[in-house]
């Protein structure tokens, strides 16, 4: 019984490191990805053509790869970076990719009336994607985003490589040390835990914001 | 009827063309509005009215000719025969003036009804919360949905929804009122009451082009009825000329087919 409560405790600091990881992510990427989504539909062409590029480049190649890269690429040419810095920046950088890509197809199927209905009322571009388009973006954009911040609570386990100590990496090690499967298991409920939220609070939201359709 | 010969001109279009591609949609439309005219453009689809509508607030942009609303210039020829516009800022200053209301309503989804009237005043011309709620009530008692105030776009039929619409527009107080075909999206029943909004609004006068099928509407409130086809207007007079009493083979077709 010490035993498990010891293996709870542990595991309890392990998932602090990858809930760090989760939400520094989640609200540097958010707002990065719709920049990007932004920059993507631009009509100046160079800017629109560097945030194809860089969408293409952060989802044609693995998060691992990504990780990797910037742990210890980086560093060869100077970058020094915090092991716990180096890790978010691979993610952020990973995840507002997607995040514009869910963006850029939210913001696309508001209509085209909305826009020429705020024209006539006088309203700028900027004053229309604020008050008009990116709100109703956001509601239809709600259930792809949900998959995707879901997504990052697994994804966290990646930096096991990087030998930090997130929730995983100290299942790992206990298992290996006691030969005793049942951190795994405790993980494993870790992560139902942080998903059972996240899913609810996403369905709270959707029923949030979708009051104006009743 | 009214005589509007001496009344202040609202809105001139001098030879507007305009090109979708390589067709050409507007071939040459002189047009002059007056203060307080109800002028109701009829024609068949794809006579190029809802385009020429859609010209005068800059929804689309023509290719050559000039636009003059309240006798300032919106857009004009320049030497190569090309229209070129105002500034971006004059021109939103200069298309202050209208507002238009559209056949899909465009309603703001995610704004209850007073809101939609409230936004674009209170963002736009930096007026008073409180002033405006006080007049966008005011409107929403006159087309009869104060009641809705509260409601989401969604929770209204069509006939509200277009109602609300046209009560937003007015809140921005404009001189000019634009409507591209405002009751083709409805059910028929739904009509009259889009139809009674709009007499009244040209019972006060209000300046109005609505680009319409109500025959019944233009002959009643349009007290100056243009009839387009093949993007050219083909004749032009009061209803009773042009409805009753058309002069060209093609508006007597078109008619014979509306009746």
């Amino acid at each position: 019984m010490d035993n498990l409560l010891n293996t709870v405790v542990l595991m309890l600091e392990g998932t602090q490191v990858t809930l760090q990881i989760f939400f520094i992510t989640l609200i540097a990427s958010l707002p990065l990805g719709l920049l990007a989504a932004l920059g993507r539909i631009s009509e100046i062409k160079p800017l629109s053509r560097f945030m194809e590029f860089y969408i293409w480049l952060m989802r044609g190649t693995p998060l691992m790869l990504q990780l990797l890269f910037v742990y210890f690429a980086l560093p060869m040419v100077g970058i020094m970076l915090p092991d716990i810095a180096a890790a978010l920046l691979a993610f952020t950088l990973n995840y507002a990719a997607y995040f514009a890509e869910i963006f850029r197809a939210g913001i696309q199927s508001i209509s085209r009336g909305q826009y020429e209905a705020a024209k006539t009322l006088g309203l700028t571009h900027t004053q229309t994607m604020q008050r008009i388009v990116i709100p109703q973006m956001i509601r239809h954009v709600l259930p792809p985003v949900s998959n995707e911040t879901i997504n990052l609570v697994k994804d966290t386990s990646l930096i096991y490589i990087l030998a930090m100590n997130d929730l995983l990496r100290v299942a790992r090690t206990i298992v290996q040390r006691e030969f005793d499967m049942t951190p795994f298991v405790v993980a494993a409920v870790f992560y139902l835990i942080m998903t059972f939220v996240l899913t609810w609070g996403f369905k709270k939201l959707e029923a949030h914001y979708g009051k104006y359709d009743k | 009827m009214e005589n509007m010969t001496n009344k202040e001109v609202m809105l001139r279009l001098t030879d507007i063309h305009k090109k979708f591609g390589s067709l050409e949609v507007l071939k040459g439309i002189d047009l002059e509005l007056k203060k307080g005219q109800v002028m109701a453009i009829i024609g068949p689809s794809g006579s190029g009215k809802s385009t020429l509508l859609r010209c005068i607030n800059r929804l689309e942009e023509i290719d050559t000719g000039k636009i003059e609303i309240k006798n300032r210039i919106l857009a004009q020829n320049n030497g190569e025969n090309v229209a070129e516009y105002v500034s971006e800022k004059e021109a939103r200053e200069i298309l202050s003036c209208t507002g238009m209301v559209f056949q899909q309503f465009n309603l703001f989804p995610h704004m209850t009804v007073l809101q939609n009237l409230l936004e674009a005043p209170i963002l736009v011309q930096k007026r008073d919360k409180q002033e405006v709620t006080v007049e966008a009530e005011a409107l929403l008692k006159k087309v009869g949905l104060l009641d809705k105030k509260d409601c989401y776009p969604a929770r209204l039929s069509g006939g509200q929804q277009q109602r609300v619409a046209i009560a937003r527009a007015l809140c921005m107080k404009p001189d000019i009122m634009l409507f591209d075909e405002p009751t083709s999206a409805l059910d028929p029943e739904l009509t009259g009451e889009v139809l009674k909004t709009m007499r009244e609004l040209a019972a006060e006068h209000m300046t109005m082009v609505v680009v319409t099928h109500e025959m019944a509407f233009a002959r009643e409130a349009a007290n100056h009825v243009v009839f387009m086809d093949g993007g050219v207007i083909v004749e032009q007079g009061t209803a009773q000329q042009v409805i009753d009493n058309p002069q060209e083979d093609r508006t007597r077709d078109f008619l014979k087919n509306m009746l």
